[in-house]
């Protein structure tokens, strides 16, 4: 009975996470700047919803991709969720009007981490490299949007504050990058002690 | 006497895939061939196609070579690599159908929206046209570009994968337990460390790319989001530069397979041949700066890395790499064929098409040689007798009915005038180079013409035989995909 107790102590930790998030002054704290609003909050969002779905028995999460449309769906789904979260507008929105803060506090969890672990567990290298590759190039594409934009895109947020997100975006994706590579480099631990597949003559 | 004691492994026929994969690269390259020489013609005051038709060519010639380079090097790459991992040949097909779309975008946005940009699509030229090319133009090139882009990027991760599942991840199948512990002698074969190295740079080549050109079609559209043309250029050309250069790592493969067949001599991994391949996966993605020298606003180190990287990444995998071929021939009493002398002749080409472009590599010759014809000489030496050598060695080595089939004499003239027609053809842009001619002119000066008149004929010389390559090989196209014995036996050795 090791294993429930486990995912439950991870769930209880989760869902304190998640509350701790919805705390005012640690909302606040982190809404206080674009890049702990964008690169902090919103990114815990996600990878809250998508602890919460690596918590549901194998079955539950089969049914559950099933049920969405298959892991290309959930894929798609996500994307456009976070699509939208990506928009300054949308950023403007959740500081001002509690109901775009409630969508978000519900929406990035439920429809961008969920969807994407359930579509994750079913990927293989390719689908996962496809992913991470135009994460990665999207990241130097939208650093470079808020790097270059000729006006304030937030109006709650400074300009130099949008220069230093569109710096950090540029430069997490760099990072990730080299994160990804690394791993290809290191490949499967289970592939690694296996004996390669040498063709003798 | 020569020691022919290393039986090959066997022979594997090529999938229905590869072959199409073949054909599509021997259909565009004859389409693209014939550009060239138009282009040729115009500038030798021939015929007259127009500035506007000129750079049209120029553009379809330049993306059209290096999109089937790509095609052409990945059929080669996916062939052997195959024998050793097990590849999907779904992706194999889903890359060639979008590179068709992606060329069908391209070709409509020249002929059709009459973009003609170059196909280094250098920011701001693309927004730019002065009313020459629309916008939508513009960005049907720049999305052709991507979707090319995107059927790479599939292939090459699939070609991660089956590399880590067989091999256990990039570390080992480069081969570095031996190359920095002992030489268990148990190295990946020398396919599968070149396969790891074009994916690894690849993948880090098409992410620059993708970003690259998401930026200049937003810039397209709304141009207030302004983008440093210095760093577009030096993202588009690591992009170009890394994808080119790995299009030769991808067809190298033939000639590591292939020879060791004809002179039953073994191409080893060993410690020196692996380092080579390690150093080049890093210098590869640093070398493009030497096509910067003369942007005086780069930051300085970057052009003295651009110079130093240049110069050193000529050596390791081209010296290994030629100095092994010379040994596994050397002596070992190979009959030739059309096959093995057209990937020895790759050897040379390879070779000889570094040297312009090491010479261009030093900042005070760059000055006055880069803008000049120098500089499509180095690429056409490089392409022709490096690469396109390569890639008709192996259609000949696929398409051999039996191993004692003997060549017919005009395939065997067809060898000699490729060989002469490509050595008059880059000669002529060398001199041509030397003596200052400008590159990308449409226009040449009266001075300048005998060079493009000699550069003409030496480029039908070279159709007329690639004409004959072609036609041999769809002719025996009945044979490429048969598990049979193809390499001659060595003198000497016997027969298995």
């Amino acid at each position: 009975m090791k294993q429930p107790r486990r995912s439950g102590r991870h769930a209880l930790g989760a869902g304190a996470a998640y509350l701790l998030l919805t705390l005012p002054p640690v909302r606040h704290w982190l809404e206080a700047s674009m890049a702990s609003h964008m690169l902090v909050q919103m990114p815990l969002l996600v990878a809250l919803g998508m602890v919460a779905v690596r918590l549901l028995p194998a079955g539950r999460r089969r049914r559950l991709r099933n049920g969405f449309g298959g892991p290309l769906a959930c894929l798609t789904a996500a994307t456009f969720a976070s699509a939208y979260w990506m928009l300054p507008r949308a950023l403007d929105a959740a500081i001002g009007e509690p109901l775009a803060e409630f969508a978000k506090f519900v929406s990035l969890p439920l429809l961008v981490g969920l969807p994407l672990a359930l579509a994750w567990e079913s990927f293989g290298l390719i689908g996962r490299g496809f992913v991470w590759t135009n994460l990665i190039s999207m990241q130097v594409f939208l650093g470079w949007l808020y790097v270059a934009a000729p006006l304030r895109v937030c109006n709650n947020y400074l300009v130099d504050d949008q220069l230093r997100v569109g710096w950090l975006l540029i430069t997490l994706a760099g990072l990730l990058f080299a994160g990804w590579l690394g791993a290809l480099f290191r490949g499967a631990p289970a592939s690694r002690t296996e004996a390669p597949m040498y063709k003798t003559a | 006497m020569a020691k022919n004691t290393y039986l090959p492994a066997p022979d594997h026929g090529a999938k229905t895939g590869v072959l199409a994969y073949l054909l599509t690269t021997a259909a565009v390259l004859l389409l693209m061939m014939v550009a060239g020489l138009l282009m040729r013609l115009e500038q030798a005051q021939m015929i007259s196609i127009g500035a506007n038709g000129f750079y049209q060519l120029m553009t379809v010639h330049g993306a059209g070579m290096v999109g089937i380079a790509g095609i052409a090097g990945a059929a080669i790459m996916w062939h052997f690599l195959n024998q050793y991992a097990a590849l999907s040949v779904r992706v194999l097909v889903g890359n060639l159908a979008l590179f068709v779309i992606g060329v069908a975008m391209v070709l409509g946005s020249v002929f059709v929206g009459n973009f003609h940009g170059a196909w280094t699509f250098l920011f701001p030229l693309p927004g730019n046209s002065l009313g020459l090319w629309s916008r939508e133009a513009a960005a049907w090139f720049m999305g052709g570009m991507l979707v090319i882009g995107t059927g790479f990027l599939l292939l090459q991760l699939d070609i991660a994968r089956a590399i880590i599942a067989g091999y256990g991840g990039f570390a080992r199948a480069l081969g570095w337990p031996q190359l920095f512990g002992r030489d268990d002698g148990q190295a990946p074969p020398p396919t599968v460390v070149a396969s790891t190295m074009v994916t690894i740079v690849n993948l880090i080549a098409l992410v620059v790319g993708a970003s690259i050109l998401a930026m200049m079609l937003v810039n397209l559209y709304h141009p207030e989001f302004a983008i440093d043309p210095l760093l577009a250029k030096a993202m588009i050309y690591f992009f170009g530069h890394v994808f080119i250069n790995a299009t030769i790592y991808m067809a190298v493969i033939a000639v590591y397979e292939i020879l060791p067949r004809y002179t039953r001599r073994p191409w080893k991994s060993n410690k020196v041949f692996l380092a080579s391949w390690t150093c080049s996966t890093l210098m590869v993605m640093f070398i493009f700066p030497h096509h910067l020298l003369m942007d005086f606003g780069f930051p300085k180190w970057m052009l003295v890395m651009g110079h130093v990287i240049g110069y050193l990444n000529t050596v390791p995998i081209l010296a290994v790499t030629g100095y092994g071929a010379l040994m596994i021939v050397f002596r070992s009493g190979i009959r030739w064929d059309m096959g093995s002398r057209l990937l020895f002749l790759s050897m040379f080409g390879w070779a000889a098409g570094a040297m312009p472009a090491f010479i261009d590599g030093t900042i005070r010759v760059n000055y006055v040689m880069h803008n000049t014809l120098w500089v499509p000489g180095h690429f056409h030496t490089y392409l022709l007798l490096g690469l396109v050598s390569m890639v008709f060695g192996f259609m000949y080595y696929l398409g051999k009915p039996a191993r004692q089939a003997r060549d017919p004499f005009i395939d065997r003239a067809a060898f000699w005038a490729y060989l002469v027609g490509s050595l008059g053809f880059v000669l002529a842009f060398l001199y041509a180079g030397k003596e200052s001619v400008a590159r990308r002119y449409a226009e040449h000066l009266p001075q300048w013409v005998p060079y493009d008149r000699v550069a003409s004929y030496f480029a039908v010389l070279i159709i007329a035989a690639t004409l004959v390559f072609v036609a041999r090989f769809i002719g025996h196209l009945a044979h490429a995909g048969g598990h049979h014995t193809r390499a001659t036996v060595p003198f000497g050795a016997v027969v298995a």
